[in-house]
């Protein structure tokens, strides 16, 4: 090939952020019509590389390059302008407006004055059709579905007429039937010259989607090679390095107790017969891609969610699906995935954020015992080393590690003994990661049964006493004590359907 | 090491914390910035207004901040909760109506009227509250509905006109003085009591607060969010029936056509008091404070002489001037 080729490029890229070294010394190149498939773990420097390349970010040594041009100055319009477009994993449509409106959005082809509706559709039409897609570009957005809304951000980018097409996760909220359509639309828009970096977790979609892959690690290449050579395994060894430290005394003791609570047969739209049994006393962790049903599980055990068929049973007793309040009565506790938008109340104070919980346990007849109040929140703030100035700070100004703690808080208060952790360590730094494994390890130990989230497999391998892997909204695996290596549940969790 | 880095950079979290601490602070500036306002206004008054300063009229200042204050307890946490109710003033109609018609027309006794009046006013209010809740109707629809119902019933049941009232001792008490103090002025004040205490001690009055600063954390919290807000438009509907009792004392009649925009005077009295519209922020305190600014101007414009129509115009621009003050303050302190 020759180097009139290379679209986008960069040469001993160097970046560092206070702490963290991104990118180091990093060498990478993509060509016209090659769909290069960007491998690694969270914090590899997957997301660094493709801000550098799509002019967010600037590296501290090296040179990045578009079609030539070197990047160093450039803000992202301008790199926008030289040919590079990003889909990012949240959509940014306007739901209540049509396909044809938001391909323009901002932008409509206006004549005198007023919006154009026939060139609208027209140009939206050969938008759509430019990524092989047919899609009735007069209805709204929100009746798409996850798969067609994807779509749509697709050819939104694909309309800039891209050199270079950055799709960051594009399949993460979809299910796997639905993967297919993305796939077949990116190998469209490869075939008319164009460059796409395809940033996927799953091994099966990137040997359908990528001709090449680039595997990173601790913001360094390991290596760039042909899909087709590579066995899954290989792939997964090259992306973990050597074996991880353990983030936490590894218990590894299945409990041999009977299910607190179990579940079998639940069906709704994102589980398909979903079986599962939480023993108290153990950490069951709970592994999957984005979009295998985890949060959906979670939603449905602790009655949040209905499920359509299905029976959930606690300490062997069947209960109404979707009544929270009694679940929560009865013992469990659900923190949540997104913290900020669902976990804490900003301006409450940490102590009002633990007891909101269970006000009864600190009040008289309705009215608050401000002395029980403080003595329930201090206990919790030193038991979990919640970092905070005063009980009473307002939650929205700690640290996300610090928030999340609180959040846990919440059921220690209840004295919940199911606690469902959706992504508990989501955003949240080392420290307040370790703290959270303790936490979860002495609640184990304490014989509550502790469900645990994640979709960092590495964290789940290092302090699960059993994990269970859901692909498709159904339970697919099981590996419980010594069975649990970081390369076999990773190889489960990413596998091909 | 772990081989888990953080995903970005480390995001610094002094500014967050100064943010919030400022946030307490500019509630505190608020206030004494209303408690400096009011005083000017006093002084300013006083100086201006003939007659200003006489005992009759400072307590028919508190009378009149009665008619405002009574329900802007119940609407600060309503607001607070990130709600809204704008049916008081056809409410307070609606209820001095049904109090004349049924101790009269209807020859129900009187304290079962009174009852019935204050039954009817919660369960109105329960029932906006209800559709908020159970089916997601934006609370400022289901009172909009109240607003024009209310309205129209209270002037069809009267044909528009005042339905007298037979005199009596509870009637005189409400509309009298108790010790030399307007009875609705002492009401209001016990209310203004019960409602800091609720507000801030009780289980129900801290879960307003997490609902309006988050709902669905406060859901998955366990806190039922449909009860609370059920709750606090039935509080809302019984308090407005209180205000329709001492209006109809007042007046010894119900009046079908009383109370016009009396809403948005008491939604005017919160807002000024520093409650956040967008939920989860404001104070009692700050409201009290608002009532007494907004009950000042009335009745300083009032004795000044202004024009009955210009009065309002008057007021449109100190009540938005105040809000805009506000704003521009907490955004000069809460800027990074």
């Amino acid at each position: 090939m020759s180097n009139t080729d290379v679209v986008a490029e960069v040469r001993a890229g160097t970046k560092r952020y206070p702490g963290v070294t991104a990118l180091s010394d990093v060498d990478f190149t993509v060509r016209r019509g090659e769909v290069r498939a960007l491998l690694g773990k969270n914090g590899a420097g997957k997301s660094t590389l493709i801000k550098v390349l799509s002019g967010a970010e600037h590296l501290d040594s090296g040179e990045a390059f578009v079609r030539g041009r070197p990047l160093a100055g450039l803000g992202t319009r301008d790199v926008a302008g030289l040919g590079v477009a990003t889909v990012y994993q949240e959509l940014s449509l306007v739901p209540d407006m049509t396909v044809a409106e938001n391909l323009f959005l901002g932008a409509w082809p206006r004549s005198r004055g007023a919006i154009d509706l026939r060139r609208m559709r027209a140009e939206a039409r050969e938008a759509m059709a430019r990524i092989g897609v047919h899609l009735d570009v007069d209805s709204p957005v929100d009746s798409l579905g996850s798969a067609g809304q994807q779509l749509v951000e697709i050819a939104r980018a694909v309309g800039q007429r891209p050199a270079l097409l950055i799709l960051d996760e594009p399949t993460s909220s979809l299910a796997a039937a639905e993967v297919r359509q993305v796939i077949d639309a990116v190998r469209h828009v490869a075939e008319q010259g164009v460059a796409v970096i395809y940033v996927s977790h799953r091994m099966d979609e990137i040997r359908q989607v990528a001709d090449t892959a680039t595997v990173v690690r601790d913001g360094r290449i390991v290596e760039t090679l042909p899909v087709g050579t590579a066995s899954t395994q290989e792939i997964v060894t090259m992306m973990l390095g050597t074996a991880p430290d353990a983030l936490a005394p590894r218990a590894r003791r299945p409990s041999a107790e009977r299910p607190v609570l179990s579940a079998r047969g639940l069906v709704s739209e994102k589980l398909h017969g979903l079986d599962l049994d939480v023993r108290p006393g153990e950490i069951l962790g709970i592994a999957g891609v984005l979009g295998s049903g985890r949060t959906e599980a979670l939603r449905a055990l602790v009655g949040l969610d209905r499920p359509d068929a299905g029976e959930i049973r606690l300490r062997g007793e069947a209960v109404r699906p979707g009544a929270f309040a009694a679940m929560l009565r009865r013992g469990l506790g659900i923190t949540p995935e997104n913290r900020r938008r669902q976990g804490i109340v900003p301006l409450l104070g940490v102590d009002e954020n633990i007891v909101i919980s269970d006000l009864r346990r600190v009040s008289r007849s309705g009215v608050l015992d401000r002395r029980a109040v403080r003595r329930a929140a201090q206990t919790l703030i030193d038991r979990l080393a919640i970092k905070t100035a005063r009980p009473g700070t307002p939650i929205g100004t700690l640290s996300g590690g610090n928030q999340q703690k609180a959040v846990l808080a919440r059921w220690l208060h209840a004295g919940s003994d199911v606690l469902l952790l959706d992504e508990p360590t989501r955003g949240v730094d080392v420290e307040a990661k370790r703290q959270i494994y303790h936490q979860m390890r002495e609640l184990a130990d304490d014989g509550r049964a502790v469900v645990f989230v994640s979709s960092e497999v590495e964290e789940l391998a290092d302090i699960c006493d059993r994990i269970v892997v859901l692909r498709g909204g159904r339970a697919v695996a099981e590996l419980s004590g010594d069975e649990i290596e970081l390369n076999r549940v990773l190889a489960l969790a990413i596998a091909e359907e | 090491m772990s081989t888990t880095t953080p995903t970005g950079p480390p995001v610094a979290s002094t500014p967050a914390r100064a943010g919030g601490r400022l946030g307490r602070n500019t509630q505190r500036l608020n206030e004494i910035g209303l408690i400096g306002a009011i005083v000017v206004l006093f002084v300013v008054l006083a100086a201006t207004a003939p007659g200003f300063l006489t005992v009759t009229n400072q307590l028919a200042i508190l009378r009149d901040a009665a008619t405002v204050g009574v329900v802007a307890w119940a609407m600060t946490l309503v607001i607070v909760a990130g709600e809204i109710d704008i049916s008081i003033g056809p409410a307070v109609a609606f209820s001095s109506v049904l109090l004349a018609k049924a101790s009269g027309e209807w020859q129900v006794p009187f304290a079962l009227a009174v009852l019935l009046c204050l039954a009817v006013g919660l369960l109105l209010g329960a029932g906006a509250g209800f559709l908020r809740a159970r089916w997601g109707i934006p609370s400022f629809v289901a009172t909009l509905g109240l607003w024009s119902g209310l309205r129209g019933l209270a002037q069809y049941m009267t044909d528009g006109l005042p339905v007298p009232l037979e005199p009596n001792g509870f009637l005189d008490v409400l509309a009298g003085s108790i010790a030399g103090i307007p009875t609705p002025a002492i009401i209001m004040a016990v209310l203004f009591g019960v409602f800091l205490f609720v507000a801030n001690r009780t289980a129900y009055g801290r879960s307003v607060f997490a609902v309006g600063g988050n709902a669905e954390a406060a859901r998955l919290a366990g806190i039922s969010v449909a009860r609370i807000r059920v709750i606090l438009f039935a509080t809302t509907g019984l308090l407005a029936a209180v205000s329709g009792l001492l209006l109809a004392a007042r007046l010894g009649s119900g009046n079908g056509g009383a109370s016009v925009g009396l809403e948005f005077d008491v939604i005017a009295a919160v807002v000024i008091g520093g409650t956040s519209l967008a939920g989860g922020k404001g104070s009692l305190l700050g409201t009290l404070l608002g009532v007494a600014f907004i009950t000042f101007i009335g009745n300083g414009l009032v004795l000044l002489g202004v024009n009955a129509f210009f009065q309002d115009v008057v007021r449109g621009v100190i009540i938005v001037g105040a809000v805009l003050i506000n704003v521009l303050l907490s955004h000069r302190k809460g800027a990074p």
